[in-house]
């Protein structure tokens, strides 16, 4: 029996991936679950493990194909059942080709008889495959939109994309007409410097945009007594090292604040998405990173079941991978809830942008004394105040439940060690 | 042509007879008491004793090639045995007087000389110098068999070394006088005097006139034999030889103490058959064969016929013909009356003789007759010559055994490719053997080397501007300096052919060597191919280094055998004991027709151990002409008529002064490209680079790489190339079908077939006769051609109309109508 391997969706919003090696060639023997050839989607590298066992009969698609989720890509069977090729009725025409054309293409996994050969008589040279392989290094190197609008014109592709590994996705295409981007500041005719915008700037431009105005975001402030949440975090710094504790950061401390207060108040775990408004009863969370190629939000799954240590170290590694572009899609999809700090640069409070589908966004702010009146006491002192912004939908959630939640959560910072008990 | 030389009028207008001298007849009289005491009994015997020795070493052969047993002795020879029995007086009596420094040349059927000449040479020696001699011939290899089957006494020892090492070259074993590479008809052994047995009928002739040039040139004593057939009187190279050594010059231009005409005498054992033919009555008109001599000189070349039944006729004939010969005035001609009673070859069922006739001759057997001589005049008594009959055939079976055991006699085998190594003698040497300084006329610094050196050595100055043509050195320069260089180092190199001195070479690549060298260094030849290259063999199978010159590489059809038989084949054939520093200087030329613009250099490419080279620029030219001039192999040395007035483009710095050797077998890269290796032999290397350059506009880069050499050849930069490109054209003047282009692209598609991204393609002038010279572009190569090429049959270029046709149909349209 032969079996079909389908290229899975490797996440939500993945619809095409493309092939970038072949770990298994015809001939193999390989098992279940055993990886058989690397693909990259628009924002990671993955390999795609084999779905049955036995030889690897035959490659459906080339590397370089950008091959649409659910498409065939291999064969696995016994070694001596026939090929559904092998049973076609008409053999395959083998194109004359060059030894030289022949080994490159064999060098690149490239199947000869999809070539169209310009040699005499029409037999493949090598530049027949090179031709072929530079199609496949334009097609890995532009995303299918992009390649689609190049081709219905009206754009031309730069050198160089802003996508992964260079990939040019459409942000960064050129309107014909638009005068090429100049690098240099042309000192005699302006004093501005034009800076051309890579694809992520474009992306992040669109989506904030496109937040703004397809949601009614209402922004509420508030600090919380971090006195408890300081004191704590000094603990953790002494602790034993072992515990593996001493990095854990005063974010990472919020967003376990966030994630057990958040089960209380399911409409602000929510997503809008289509026509329903869905309602979370897990808390996948969000947490806004700074990354060299731009703002980008991993997701931590589950984070409400969570204790601080796993928190912490999920957070981290995520942190990791997304400065080395190793986010698979599905990380950076899925949140429920985000939470945004700019604390570290001094912002004592701020107006976070929802990322849409989500309703709420948590802004968390510096660190900064406030007077207050201890119960029972004369004079006021001065207690360290962490600053909370609030940013929610208010097409679904109105003022007074959000400024419960941020009460609530308030509340869960200042009585940090509470928190943990439960 | 040299202007002491004046031709009146007069003197050749004026009216005569011709008078020619008388040529004798068997004009010796017997007189068996001078006789005795000339010779003394012993030398008489002796003289029975070798023949009885060669008698029966041939019937010994005759038996094993008829009935493959001889005395009870079982073998089955395969090569061939053309045996001489009926001939032995005349192979002794020839060789009675003729000691080691004399030099033998003979022919396929050289046994009975072989033998003769090495026990005459024997007896004239010491027991010393016998020994050493034996030792050191081939490590003493076949000396090592001989001790073991001779016994103690030495000169039994002697004789059975001889007839053993003749044997098993015959045999074709690794232990015999040429490592078994001549066999019969070409086992020779210089130490004693015997020099290359020619398979080739008459090809003995030239080449002993080149041995005898050496002996004169270089002051060796002694003279040279050529022993030929009657029927090789028909052969044009034999004339050749006799004509080459009568020239005039010898006596009317050379110095006086170089000694006169070369000391050769061509002895034409007479047995009145070719094979079947007959020369007198049949095949050739002479009616006798000493007649020939008159054709040749007022000498008559000193003609006579000789009773070669009688061994004394011949050796006093030998003698008197000796003096003629060292005073410079030969060459002599012999026609010595012989008789074979064996057939021409043991397949030979003498259908073309009348039994009654052999009958009649064998009445006349000099073994009988001159036995009776011994015995009557008291030399001998029966039972002491039976004693040597007895004892010839005693020695005759034990060198048999000896000679047919495998243990004892080995054959060469394939390891270590032992007939591989034998090929070339690959011994560089700038000492030549021959003793002083090299005769000039000229201190070097005041010859022709001075002027060149003064001259621009590169086309273009520092502004790539080129310089006059005039004042910058040329092809034909560079030539010219190697030649001078080695005159001035090698005592015995010598150069000649046709217009060679005065006219300095047809195309002036000897230009001022007239003033600097005497005439025995540098001469005019007869117009005489085939002898200018056999007396080249001769000269440098001696010792010497000699440059021969052709002056149209068309004209190597009139040399062939001495191209393709003799100067390829002597060093291999001597089993390794010839050297052949010989360069043949061939030119190819064009814009002459189609008998003198051809380029033949895949004939000789073809021919195992013949080096071939062809530079392509004036640096190759004179490096490379230095490394043949090195050398101790055979070097066919293609030069390019085109290329003889163009000075030194390519090679950056250009031609040095000082002297330097090109490295042997390596092509040179002139081009660095990518796309495709487009490699030329010759002048064709100006069409690939201009071809290159128009590629480059269609953004193809071209490799081109000059050849250079055709053998040896080093492939591995060619497969470097064609691994990088993918693509290769051969290219050549030579005409396509066979050339030697086609090796090349045939060897590099098995060496880079992986690497390919297309067939190699070849590119050869058409297979046409040459058009006349305003049509040439329609004949030769041209740099659309290469372009087309590629484009037909390799890479087709966008947009490129190609202007003729190259296209694969064509290539079998031209081949089916054989065009
Ligand atoms: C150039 C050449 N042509 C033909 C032959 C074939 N062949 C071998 S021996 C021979 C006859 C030679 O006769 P001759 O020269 O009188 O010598 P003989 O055999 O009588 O000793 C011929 C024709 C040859 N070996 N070489």
């Amino acid at each position: 029996m032969t079996t079909q391997v389908v290229l899975p969706k490797l996440g939500n919003s993945v619809e095409s991936s493309i092939i970038v090696a072949w770990l298994k060639q015809p001939g193999d023997r390989v098992e279940a679950g055993e990886p058989i050839c690397t693909v990259e989607t628009d924002k990671s590298t993955l390999d795609v493990p084999s779905t049955a066992s036995g030889v690897l009969l035959q490659h459906l698609v080339n590397v370089g194909d950008d091959v649409p989720v659910q498409t065939p890509i291999a064969l696995i069977g016994e070694a001596a059942t026939p090929t559904p090729e092998a049973r076609a009725d008409a053999p395959p025409a083998t194109p004359a080709i060059s030894p030289r054309a022949l080994k490159l293409a064999q060098e690149h996994n490239i199947d000869p008889s999809q070539i169209v050969g310009s040699g005499p008589g029409g037999r493949i040279i090598e530049r027949d495959v090179r031709a072929q392989l530079e199609g496949q290094r334009e097609a890995r190197r532009m995303t299918p939109v992009a390649r689609a609008m190049v081709a219905r014109g009206g754009y031309v592709a730069p050198e160089q994309g802003s996508g992964p590994g260079g990939r040019i996705t459409k942000h960064d295409l050129i309107p014909i007409g638009d005068p090429a981007p100049s690098r240099e500041p042309d000192a005699s005719s302006s004093d501005y410097e034009v800076i051309p915008l890579s694809g992520i700037r474009r992306a992040i431009a669109e989506r904030m945009r496109a937040s703004l105005q397809s949601t009614a975001q209402l922004t509420l402030h508030t600090s919380a007594d971090a006195r408890a949440l300081l004191a704590y975090r000094q603990k953790l710094k002494a602790s034993d090292e072992s515990l593996g504790l001493r990095n854990v950061t005063i974010n990472d401390l919020v967003m376990f604040a966030v994630a057990r207060t958040l089960r209380r108040f399911p409409a602000l775990n929510a997503t809008f998405e289509g026509s329903e408004l869905r309602q979370h009863a897990r808390v996948h969370l969000g947490f806004a990173v700074d990354t060299p190629r731009g703002l980008l939000a991993p997701v931590i799954r589950d984070a409400h079941a969570l204790s601080l240590r796993q928190l912490a170290e999920a957070a981290k590694a995520l942190v990791a991978d997304a400065a080395a572009g190793k986010l698979s899609p599905d990380v950076l999809a899925g949140g429920t809830f985000t939470v945004t700090n700019l604390g570290s640069l001094g912002v004592e409070s701020f107006t976070p942008i929802l990322n849409p589908p989500q309703v709420a966004i948590l802004g968390v702010g510096s660190v900064n004394l406030k007077p207050i009146l201890p119960e029972g006491a004369r004079d006021v002192v001065f207690a360290p105040h962490l600053g909370l912004s609030l940013t929610v939908d208010h097409q679904f959630v109105d003022g007074a439940p959000a400024a419960r939640f941020l009460q609530a959560l308030a509340h869960n910072i200042e009585h940090f060690e509470l928190l943990l008990a439960t | 042509m040299p202007k002491s030389i004046l031709i009146d009028p007069a003197e050749a207008r004026a009216s005569g007879v011709l008078t020619a001298p008388p040529i004798p007849l068997n004009a010796y009289v017997a007189d068996p008491a001078a006789e005795a005491a000339q010779y003394g009994s012993a030398n008489l015997v002796r003289i029975y004793r070798d023949m009885v020795i060669i008698r029966e070493f041939e019937t010994m052969l005759d038996k094993i090639k008829k009935e493959g047993n001889y005395a009870g002795i079982r073998y089955d020879h395969r090569g061939p045995a053309h045996l001489s029995i009926g001939q032995e007086a005349a192979a002794v009596g020839q060789c009675y007087h003729l000691t080691a420094d004399d030099f033998i040349f003979g022919s396929h059927r050289s046994h009975g000389e072989i033998i003769a000449k090495c026990l005459s040479a024997i007896a004239k020696m010491s027991q010393a110098d016998v020994q050493r001699v034996m030792e050191g011939y081939l490590d003493g290899a076949p000396l090592r068999i001989a001790e073991r089957i001779a016994g103690a006494d030495f000169a039994e020892l002697a004789i059975t070394y001889v007839l053993y090492g003749t044997l098993a070259e015959i045999f074709g074993r690794a232990t015999g006088f040429n490592r078994g590479m001549g066999g019969s008809m070409h086992a020779f052994f210089p130490p004693f005097g015997v020099m290359p047995n020619n398979a080739i009928v008459g090809g003995s002739a030239d080449i002993a006139l080149g041995a005898a040039l050496y002996k004169r040139v270089n002051r060796k004593p002694g003279i040279v034999i050529a022993n030929i057939g009657d029927a090789s009187i028909g052969c044009g190279p034999v004339w050749e030889a006799m004509n080459f050594a009568a020239m005039d010059q010898f006596h009317t231009l050379w110095d006086k103490a170089i000694g006169g005409h070369p000391p050769i005498l061509f002895s034409f054992i007479n047995n009145f058959y070719g094979m079947g033919g007959q020369p007198k009555g049949e095949t050739m008109g002479f009616d006798v064969l000493a007649r020939v001599g008159l054709g040749v000189n007022p000498q008559a070349m000193h003609a006579e016929r000789v009773d070669g039944y009688n061994p004394l006729a011949v050796a006093d004939a030998i003698a008197r013909k000796r003096s003629v010969l060292e005073a410079g005035q030969g060459p002599v001609l012999l026609d010595v009356v012989t008789y074979r009673y064996s057939g021409h070859s043991p397949s030979d069922a003498s259908s073309y003789r009348d039994a009654e006739e052999v009958k009649r001759w064998q009445q006349h057997d000099a073994l009988l007759g001159f036995r009776r001589y011994l015995l009557t005049n008291g030399h001998a008594d029966e039972s002491a010559l039976d004693a040597l009959v007895e004892a010839a055939q005693q020695r005759t079976r034990r060198v048999l055994e000896a000679a047919i055991s495998l243990d004892l006699s080995p054959r060469l085998t394939v390891r270590g490719d032992e007939i591989g190594a034998l090929m070339f003698s690959n011994a560089p040497r700038t000492a030549r053997n021959a003793a002083g300084r090299p005769e000039v006329l000229l201190p070097r610094e005041q010859s022709r080397l001075k002027q060149l050196a003064e001259k621009h050595r590169f086309a273009f100055d520092p502004d790539g501007k080129p310089y006059p043509k005039l004042k910058t050195l040329t092809y034909a320069e560079a030539l010219t300096e190697a030649m001078l260089h080695h005159f001035y180092e090698d005592p015995t190199l010598i150069a000649f052919g046709e217009e060679n001195r005065d006219w300095g070479g047809a195309f002036g690549v000897y230009r001022g060597l007239t003033e600097a060298l005497p005439y025995h260094r540098l001469f005019n030849t007869p117009i005489s191919e085939a002898a200018i290259v056999g007396a080249g063999v001769g000269y440098a199978l001696c010792g010497g280094r000699a440059v021969v010159e052709l002056m149209y590489a068309d004209f190597m059809g009139r040399a062939g055998d001495e191209i393709f038989n003799q100067m390829a084949k002597w060093q291999a054939m001597s089993g390794g004991v010839l050297q052949m520093p010989l360069v043949l200087r061939v030119s190819v030329g064009n814009k002459y027709g189609a008998q003198h613009s051809q380029d033949w250099s895949a004939l000789v490419a073809h021919i195992p151990g013949l080096q071939v080279f062809f530079p392509a620029t004036p640096y190759d030219a004179k490096g490379m002409l230095n490394l043949a001039l090195h050398g101790s192999n055979p070097v066919v040395f293609f030069e390019s008529q085109r290329l003889y007035p163009e000075p030194e483009k390519l090679t950056p710095g250009g031609v040095p002064v000082e002297y330097y050797e090109v490295p042997l077998g390596q092509p040179a890269v002139r081009r660095a490209g990518n796309d495709v290796t487009i490699i030329t032999i010759g002048a064709t290397l100006y069409v690939a680079l201009e071809a290159a350059r128009e590629l480059e506009r269609y953004g193809i880069s071209a490799e081109v790489i000059d050849l250079r050499f055709l053998n040896p050849l080093d492939y591995t930069p060619l497969v470097v190339s064609v691994r990088k490109t993918g693509r290769a054209i051969v290219a050549s003047d030579a005409c396509e079908r066979g050339s030697f282009a086609h090796t090349v692209a045939s060897n590099l598609s098995q060496l880079a077939f992986d690497a390919l991204d297309g067939p190699i393609a070849v590119l050869g002038a058409r297979n046409w006769i040459v058009p006349p010279a305003e049509m040439e572009d329609i004949f030769f190569p041209q740099p659309a051609w290469i372009v087309d090429v590629l484009h037909e049959r390799i890479l087709p270029i966008p947009g490129y109309t190609p202007r003729t046709v190259q296209s694969s149909d064509e290539i079998i349209r031209r081949n089916r109508l054989g065009v």
